[in-house]
């Protein structure tokens, strides 16, 4: 427990940060909303740009000058944000006792490893819960102007539940990171390179029918906001591979972390 | 019962050499002092004793237990003092204090104020503001606070005063005479001289001695000083003689063995002046070293 507490404590201001990006992302993004909304030549305009690039910028799904469909876009932006948090918080919860050298005295209390990293996995975890929160919150003021009708509260919710889908996957992942490397360093790195890899694999899924094998692979192809906006809820079969990614990656973590030299 | 018992301890780091082959044990109550140059592999043994690493081959027990495998239980009962103490930088020295008592089941606050007293720590300054030697206070009274049945100490009077030292090797005398034990690492001789009951000598990741330190001193080897007229070095040609150095017509050796040869050598010999006597510390960990 003062492991945890601990943590919370430490990790505090990091989701603080986080948590005024967000808040930043979402207000600019609705002030430029208030140009789109209801506004019908916005519409002609879009539609007369070339398909490949609404595909890569996922556009056109949705009709731009509603909420929702305004919320939809907005939603590979949380969905990034939140992969990006998650794993940094996963990584770095883990490798900054090595980074600061306090594993010689976090390590020599009288706690088992398995112990150091449950207690640090679920600060995170908190950390995650939070952001998802906070983001659902912001958004909910944000929008309170445009007067939004229950399809699309029904639609935020879903949304928040799939970008904290997304934050799982990348907390376990970044978890793995923390508890395997040994280069402390790069932990962080590797996860921001993850990250950036199955994001463009998500948009070349899309946009070449002969890489859409790839959606199988990138987290960022499992929650889509244009599914979730069209069959209102999310797809059994990736929820599937989501929850087996994460048992993996965190019982690897668990495994490597017991077995490995520490770093001093 | 041994506190700790190591056997055929070897780590490596890939390729790199951390120790080789180490075996030794310590018995309750004892100080054992553990010197070697940098390098030797001492802080290895420890953190392989602490279970931060995990040995490449052969097997350590400490309280009886086998160090992989019950590593949380052991060091339930042990005190730390690395050789560089790093604490988490925001927190302010009494709530690190706390935190680190929040994991023992004692109520240590008392005994965190007095240590503190004695040691001279100020309770409410941040870690990140705190010199090196200041550092190290915590860390003595970090590695004190909930009265461990063993004591790891690492280079530990690097970066105290001399008064400090002084308080600290009080300290350690104090708590030894409650029934700690101590595993104290070092290559400063003369602190481990002033507390230690018994030594091991760690060379190149290798055990070269263990012995009692009076015995070290008395028994193993004399330092034989002769000077007389014309005197050779190959005079001493005898098995158990090291290190021979002629200057100005003295021949110095260490030997080790039965003084009778080297006295029957002298007998024949007509001389100016002869010491033989026990060598400083010094000079036999010198001789282990090269």
């Amino acid at each position: 427990m003062n492991i945890f507490l601990r943590e919370l404590r430490a990790n505090l201001k990091s989701l603080v940060i986080w948590c005024v990006i967000m808040a930043l992302l979402i207000m600019i993004a609705v002030s430029k909303f208030s140009a789109f909304a209801d506004n019908p030549e916005m519409l002609a305009m879009l539609d007369s740009m070339p398909p490949a690039m609404l595909d890569a910028l996922s556009m056109r799904a949705f009709n731009l000058t509603t909420v929702s469909g305004f919320y939809g876009i907005m939603f590979v932006y949380f969905g990034l944000m939140a992969a990006i948090a998650a794993a940094m918080w996963g990584s770095d919860i883990i490798s900054k006792e090595e980074r600061d050298k306090t594993v010689e005295f976090s390590l020599v209390l009288p706690v088992s490893r398995s112990r150091v990293v449950t207690a640090k996995a679920l600060a995170a975890l908190v950390n995650c819960i939070a952001f998802v929160l906070i983001t659902w919150a912001i958004s909910l003021v944000a929008v309170r102007s445009y007067n939004p009708d229950q399809a699309f509260y029904n639609f935020l919710s879903l949304e928040m539940q799939a970008m904290f889908s997304i934050e799982l996957i990348f907390l376990a992942i970044g978890l793995l990171l923390g508890c395997a490397m040994k280069q402390y360093k790069r932990s962080a790195s590797v996860a921001v390179a993850i990250i950036l890899t199955t994001y463009f694999m998500s948009i070349m899924s899309q946009m070449q029918q002969s890489l859409d094998f790839l959606k199988y692979i990138t987290p960022f192809r499992y929650y889509e906001a244009s599914a979730l906006f069209f069959t209102g809820k999310m797809d059994s079969t990736y929820l599937l591979i989501s929850a087996g990614l994460i048992v993996i990656c965190v019982a690897a973590a668990y495994l490597i972390y017991n077995k490995r030299d520490l770093y001093i | 019962m041994s506190i700790i018992e190591v056997t055929n301890l070897t780590k490596f780091y890939g390729k790199s050499r951390g120790i080789v082959d180490v075996s030794f044990s310590e018995e309750e109550g004892e100080i054992f002092g553990f010197i070697g140059p940098n390098g030797a592999g001492k802080s290895t043994t420890i953190r392989l004793l602490l279970s931060l690493i995990h040995p490449t081959s052969g097997s350590a027990k400490v309280f009886g237990k086998d160090v992989v495998t019950h590593g949380p239980e052991i060091r339930r009962d042990i005190g730390y003092l690395p050789s560089e103490v790093y604490y988490y930088e925001g927190m302010k020295v009494i709530d690190l204090l706390k935190y680190s008592a929040s994991f023992y089941d004692c109520d240590c606050t008392q005994r965190l104020h007095d240590l503190s007293e004695i040691m001279e720590l100020e309770l409410n300054r941040r870690i990140s503001d705190l010199s090196y030697g200041n550092k190290k206070k915590v860390g003595i009274v970090q590695g004190l606070l909930h009265s461990p049945k063993l004591l790891f100490l690492d280079e530990p009077t690097a970066g105290l005063d001399p008064l400090m030292q002084r308080k600290f090797f009080n300290l350690i005398r104090e708590e030894n005479a409650r029934g700690v034990t101590v595993f104290f690492s070092s290559h400063i001789l003369g602190e481990v001289q002033r507390l230690c009951t018994r030594v091991g000598i760690i060379r190149e990741g290798k055990i070269v001695e263990i012995s009692n330190i009076r015995a070290l001193q008395q028994n193993n080897y004399k330092k034989v000083s002769v000077t007389a007229e014309g005197l050779e070095p190959a005079a001493f040609d005898l098995p158990g003689v090291t290190n021979v150095q002629t200057e100005n017509g003295t021949v110095n050796f260490f030997f080790k063995g039965d003084i009778n040869a080297v006295l029957q050598r002298i007998s024949g010999m007509q001389l100016s002046d002869v010491t033989i006597e026990e060598p400083t510390l010094e000079e036999i960990f010198m001789h282990y070293y090269e």
